[in-house]
């Protein structure tokens, strides 16, 4: 990759005068100046005005640092689960031709394209009380899934599905199955070739579909708050802090937690750029 | 048909074809088939390694070189067939019990491994603990002489040293037959000619069994203590190197194995009639064949010699007059293109009509089909005795031909 772009580079300095570097940056730069960096711009300058010690106040309120680690925590459950996820169906779908192939990629991708109010609202239809699962759950376990911890964590998992696979699919694709040829007259079973030769190429798209699925599950709104009930201290994650406090008129609430999910997401994404250039040897 | 007329008539082969699948054979495959849809890809293919020994499997892309290695390895079942390894039946077992060591085409080392690891990782499969690994690691490394790359990743080192580390990595578990498919395809011929060389030489000293797959006559003639030439699905022929170069017993093993020219004629009266309106005298080994039965000659450009026009040639065989047509020098020779002559109705020599030159474009290396085109090739010293240019008049003679009956 770095090859490619330092001979274009260099073909481009062989020309003595390209304006297309200039322009390009700068069409990018001033697109991107209302409709991105301004909005996170404000939200940092509305956050952080009254002083840091103030800023500390706000975000040090119980019920903010609650909805803070309930972010983390739910969106970990829902990363882990949809990395393992990813990977098993990228595995079999990239490995074996089977009848209907296509039609499940479509499904599995299909979540991104859904409302994520849609989505929260159907996850009510089958895990809430008169759903088909939570019916029998509630009679039989007595466990109620809806507006817990794990209600949020299958919302997230609905909405970040297809995140992870996407990542890992394609990389798997790519994967010269010589590899696997080569290990297994090498001696080794299925599950070794699995993990000491296929794993580790992996290694990049897992990292990066992990990233993108937490990063996406800390934000997601519109499905937990469907499922979640909105409980503070019980159920309330940051996003829907915000969304109360906003509500309430508690601006600066609002916006402290805004800065700490901006600030979450930068380093995510700062960590995925890293990994690509790091791990894809 | 062709086939059967030939096994009957060479019993040097046949007793050889029975003398191989015995008990001392490392490798033995017998009556393999596989198809891919209806067409079968290999077709009934028999052949066997003895222990020490090399075996290359010669045929064009396509005729079942890389099935046959893959069915060895495992990597492919067979429909048909057996498949014994040092006289354990394998073809019904996983690859990986089966012991072999393959060197892939692009040999498929482990890029998230270093050398080391690579080498070493066939050990750590097989239970032996990292203290006990290190020595067979370096000792390998020392053999290829890569002692100084063990923690080079596969993308930093060159397309002759990934050879290499695949060539100790397969060995490090002491397999019962190494598997080379292509190995030596993506080398370019400066590292291509010393590493064939130095494997030839490593082989020989760690005597283990080797079966090689290529499409380069070459690297076939160098490696192979046998060859077997495949061509769709079928072997045609299996013998050393000078045998199967000097004694081709089909058109296809003639042409694939270095440059040949093919005419066709008839049997008639104990003397072979060429289409070309000329006769040759039988030689040994032509097949007993009925009257008016068709036959293939095949000769190398070698074996053709020329005299000057006017002058009579010493060879055994005289195919009459010719033109030069084309003229190269090589270096260590020359190579000439003849264009044989016949006699118009009036008697006259004229060069004959309708076979416009047909493979006169073709590249020196393919032979010649044509009743009526030869390719010749001449020492320096020849070509220095008889200066020949474009346009002259030849006496052309054989030195030596085989005679195959056709089908």
């Amino acid at each position: 990759m770095s090859t490619v772009s330092s001979t274009r580079n260099a073909a481009v300095i062989g020309h003595g005068h390209d304006l297309g570097k200039p322009v390009g940056l700068g069409l990018v730069l001033i697109a991107m100046m209302p409709l991105v960096i301004m909005p996170l711009a404000s939200v940092f300058i509305f956050g952080l005005k009254e002083g840091p010690i103030h800023f500390w106040e706000v975000l040090s309120a119980p019920e903010a640092l609650f909805s803070i680690k309930l972010s983390l925590i739910t969106s970990s459950a829902a990363t882990v689960c949809n990395v393992i996820f990813g990977l098993l169906a990228a595995y079999v779908l990239s490995k074996y031709d089977f009848a209907g192939n296509s039609a499940l990629m479509i499904v599995i991708s299909l979540p991104t394209a859904i409302p994520t109010a849609v989505a929260g609202f159907a996850l009510l239809l089958l895990w809430g009380k008169h759903g088909l699962i939570g019916y029998y759950l509630e009679r039989y376990t007595d466990f109620e899934v809806m507006f817990t911890t794990a209600a949020i964590i299958l919302a997230n998992i609905f909405v970040t599905f297809p995140l992870a696979f996407g990542v890992i699919k394609p990389a798997l694709d790519n994967f010269d199955r010589s590899y696997e040829d080569a290990a297994e007259t090498m001696g080794a079973s299925r599950w070794q070739t699995f993990i000491y030769v296929v794993l580790p190429s992996l290694r990049g798209a897992l990292v990066t579909g992990a990233l993108l699925t937490f990063a996406r599950s800390v934000g997601e709104f519109g499905s937990t708050i469907m499922v979640s009930g909105n409980l503070a201290m019980k159920t309330q994650t940051a996003p829907l802090y915000i969304f109360t406090k906003f509500n309430e008129g508690d601006v600066e609430a609002a916006n402290a937690i805004a800065v700490v999910l901006a600030v979450i997401s930068f380093a995510v994404f700062s960590l995925i750029i890293f990994t690509r250039n790091r791990l894809e040897r | 048909m062709a086939r059967e007329v030939m096994v009957t008539l060479f019993p040097e082969t046949q007793a050889f074809a029975e003398r191989r699948p015995e008990a001392r054979a490392a490798l033995s495959v017998s009556h393999l088939t596989k198809r891919f849809g209806p067409e079968p890809i290999l077709n009934d293919v028999s052949f066997s390694v003895e222990e020490g020994e090399s075996l290359v499997l010669l045929g064009p892309s396509g005729s079942g070189k890389s099935t046959t290695l893959r069915l060895i390895a495992g990597l492919e079942n067979p429909d048909a067939g057996q498949i014994m390894i040092r006289g354990k039946r394998v073809d019904e077992i996983r690859a990986r019990d089966r012991n072999v060591g393959v060197i892939f085409q692009h040999y498929a080392l482990f890029p998230q491994m270093t050398v080391a690891e690579n080498i070493g990782f066939g050990l750590k499969i097989r239970k032996v603990r990292a203290r006990d690994r290190e020595p067979v690691i370096n000792r390998l490394l020392e053999l290829i002489g890569l002692a100084d790359q063990r923690d080079k990743y596969p993308s930093q080192i060159s397309g002759g040293q990934a050879q290499r580390v695949a060539i100790a990595r397969a060995l490090a578990y002491e397999p019962d037959v190494l598997l080379f498919d292509e190995s030596f395809s993506a080398l370019d011929p400066q590292t291509r000619v010393p590493l064939r060389r130095e494997i030839r030489t490593l082989l020989r000293k760690l005597r283990i069994p080797a079966l090689f797959i290529t499409h380069d006559q070459e690297e076939a003639m160098e490696l192979g203590d046998h060859i077997a030439i495949l061509n769709r699905g079928r072997i045609e022929q299996i013998g050393s190197p000078s045998d199967v170069y000097n004694d081709p017993q089909t058109e296809f093993v003639a042409t694939f194995l270095g440059a040949a020219n093919v005419m066709r004629g008839t049997w008639r009266d104990g003397l072979i009639h060429l289409d070309s309106d000329r006769y040759l005298a039988p030689v040994t080994g032509v097949p007993p064949l009925a009257d008016g039965e068709r036959v293939k000659v095949i000769f190398r450009p070698e074996d053709v010699s020329l005299g000057s026009a006017t002058g009579l040639i010493e060879t055994p065989y005289h195919l009459g007059r010719g033109e030069i047509t084309d003229v190269s020098f090589t270096g260590a020779t020359e190579n000439l293109t003849v264009r044989l002559l016949t006699y118009s109705q009036s008697g006259n020599l004229v060069l004959p009509r309708g076979d416009s030159g047909r493979s006169s474009f073709s590249s020196f290396n393919n032979g010649s089909n044509s009743d009526f085109i030869i390719k010749a090739v001449r020492t320096k010293w020849d070509a220095r005795r008889l200066r020949l240019r474009t346009g002259d008049r030849v006496t052309v003679g054989l030195k030596s031909y085989k005679a195959l009956g056709s089908e």
